[in-house]
């Protein structure tokens, strides 16, 4: 049975200037899954991550954690935000203090710990995104990409239970993109719920394990990546479908199955390596 | 921003901020004890040499960061020495050499160099976040203190964004002719007051997120063996006092 461990259930949001970017949007993220949210810009993903953290509050339906509806008490989204990590786009918006140790303190300063215990946490979030290197140096001196990692720290350094990320790859470059997929694999293995915005199709198809596509603030398909990203819709939508689907689809045109267990491959690695696979069994007299 | 290189790069980086906080006291205190200008002098290049040989900061740099303040100290010091008379009995413009004042002026010049000083071996040694964290030991009001650390930390966002501004703008020929320049600046500090307001907002939400309720607190860093780093300080500091008092 897989458990919800946040959703919406027809949550409605209008900015103070009256834009409705969120209306009747419904959803469910699982525990310990890896959750891409995709959509056009404006779709209203940043708006919902921020409900996802108790940061705007819906004006109709309503959040539940494991079922049951939000508390917007003090304590209630004191709790909430211990167990909701959000890491914004911008790492500059994120980050307000002038050294890496220190802005990684904040959260868990905030949570009320003692110094020792802080000190221990901030140094395990430091590893986990091997930024202990740097960890005496200025933030404004650290690169885009380690910037990023720093925010994230500060969040890990909370020790939440779900890690809402927006648009992290954005700005990274190859490299980076890979140590970063690393990182949130280093994550998620540790058993934290993981939920990431992001405008990159094969990274989506690859790597998430559930996919919410949403359009004018509401979800348009919401599912596996392998069904929902190759839906009509979806792909009308998007713009465009993962690179590795349309290619095993072209292959399979011309006779080729890449299948393996029943399954097509959903990353350039798995797709190079059923190729190479198929080949080989060609080529066996 | 050569500051921030040294207090980042210093071989006294590591050094508890009390310890050096303390001794930067101690120089202003003997800079008001010296009782005359060559005891402020000596003051003066004690603590120099405690930045440049101690710390290791490099000659050049400690110069070109010394001297904006030097020359302001020049220009106040003359001001003070050459008084200019409009009218008087004379009717016209005159200048007087204020003779007697001499050995006053010269006393606190000399001890506003010691002062000087002793500001610069805080600066150059030791980095804003560790003063902040320094004086919010000393229980100094927490507002006052996040004021400082967003301040700081805004001055490098902000810079940022004037500098991609300006670049943005050149680009598309914006500074190309005078009246171009004055109308680019205007939209830069129209475009810059928006911003300052939107990074504000999303600040306040970001310490939302993160748990926030009203005062930022951060983990204060952790030296090695405080107790004698401070307990060095104090003595050379003490020392520099007894120099400065017991020296005419
Ligand atoms: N502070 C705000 N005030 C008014 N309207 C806003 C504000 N923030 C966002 N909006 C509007 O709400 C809608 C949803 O925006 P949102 O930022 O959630 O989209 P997004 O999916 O995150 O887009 P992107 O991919 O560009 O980040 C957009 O139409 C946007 O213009
Ligand atoms: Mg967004």
């Amino acid at each position: 049975m897989i458990s919800a461990i946040l959703s919406l259930a027809d949550v409605s949001y209008s900015y103070p200037d009256g834009t409705h970017a969120l209306s009747s949007c419904s959803l469910t993220i699982r525990r310990g899954a890896r959750t891409a949210v995709l959509g056009a810009n404006g779709a209203g993903k940043t708006t919902m991550f921020l409900h996802l953290n108790g940061i705007l509050r819906p004006s109709a339906g309503q959040l539940q954690w494991e079922g049951t509806p939000l508390d917007y008490s003090r304590n209630g989204l004191r709790m909430l935000r211990s167990r909701v990590g959000l890491v914004f786009q911008n790492p500059d918006s994120q980050l307000f203090s002038a050294s890496v140790r220190e802005d990684v303190s904040f959260g868990p300063m905030n949570l009320g710990l003692t110094d020792k215990n802080v000190r221990e946490r901030v140094e395990e979030a430091l590893h986990a995104v091997g930024m202990t290197e740097a960890a005496d140096k200025p933030v404004h001196n650290l690169s885009y990409g380690q910037k990023k990692r720093v925010c994230i720290a500060g969040v890990l350094a909370m020790k939440p239970e779900i890690i809402v990320l927006d648009e992290p790859m954005a700005g990274l470059d190859a490299t980076m993109q890979e140590e970063f997929t690393a990182v949130l694999e280093r994550l998620h293995g540790s058993g934290i719920t993981i939920v990431v915005a992001t405008h990159d199709l094969d990274f989506a198809y690859g790597w998430a394990d559930q996919a919410i596509v949403m359009r004018a603030g509401r979800v348009l398909a919401h599912g596996a990546p392998r069904e929902v990203l190759l839906q009509k819709d979806v792909q009308d939508e998007l713009g465009a479908v993962p690179l590795v689907a349309e290619i095993s689809r072209q292959l399979s045109l011309l006779g080729i199955d890449l299948r393996d267990n029943g399954y097509l491959p959903r990353s350039k690695g798995e797709l190079l390596k059923a190729i190479t696979a198929h080949t080989r069994q060609e080529n066996r007299p | 921003m050569l500051t921030e290189l040294s207090a980042y790069t210093n071989r006294w980086r590591q050094a508890p901020p009390a310890a050096k906080g303390l001794f930067s006291f101690c120089g202003m205190a003997a800079a008001f004890a010296a009782g005359s200008p060559r005891t402020a002098l000596l003051v003066a290049l004690i603590l120099s040499a405690a930045t440049i040989l101690g710390a290791g900061v490099p000659v050049l740099r400690y110069l070109r960061v010394a001297t904006p303040a030097l020359l302001f100290l020049l220009a106040s010091g003359l001001s003070l020495v050459v008084s200019l008379d409009f009218g008087g009995s004379t009717g016209g413009l005159s200048a007087h050499l204020a003779g007697a004042e001499l050995p006053r002026i010269a006393q606190v010049s000399c001890r506003s160099l010691a002062c000087l000083t002793a500001l610069l071996f805080l600066a150059l040694t030791t980095p804003l976040v560790d003063i902040v964290s320094l004086l919010r030991r000393c229980r100094l009001p927490d507002t006052l203190l996040d004021l400082m650390t967003l301040c700081y930390r805004t001055l490098f966002v902000m810079s940022e964004a004037v500098h991609e501004t300006i670049t943005a703008q050149s680009a598309r020929l914006g500074y190309a002719t005078f009246t171009l320049s004055l109308r680019s600046l205007g939209g830069l500090v129209a475009n810059l007051s928006v911003q300052v307001w939107q990074r504000s907002q999303v600040l306040q939400l970001a310490a939302l997120a993160r748990n926030n309720d009203g005062a930022l607190r951060f983990l204060g860093p952790d030296y090695p063996n405080p107790a004698r780093a401070v307990s060095g300080a104090a003595v050379s500091g003490l020392l520099l006092i007894i120099l400065a008092v017991t020296l005419p």
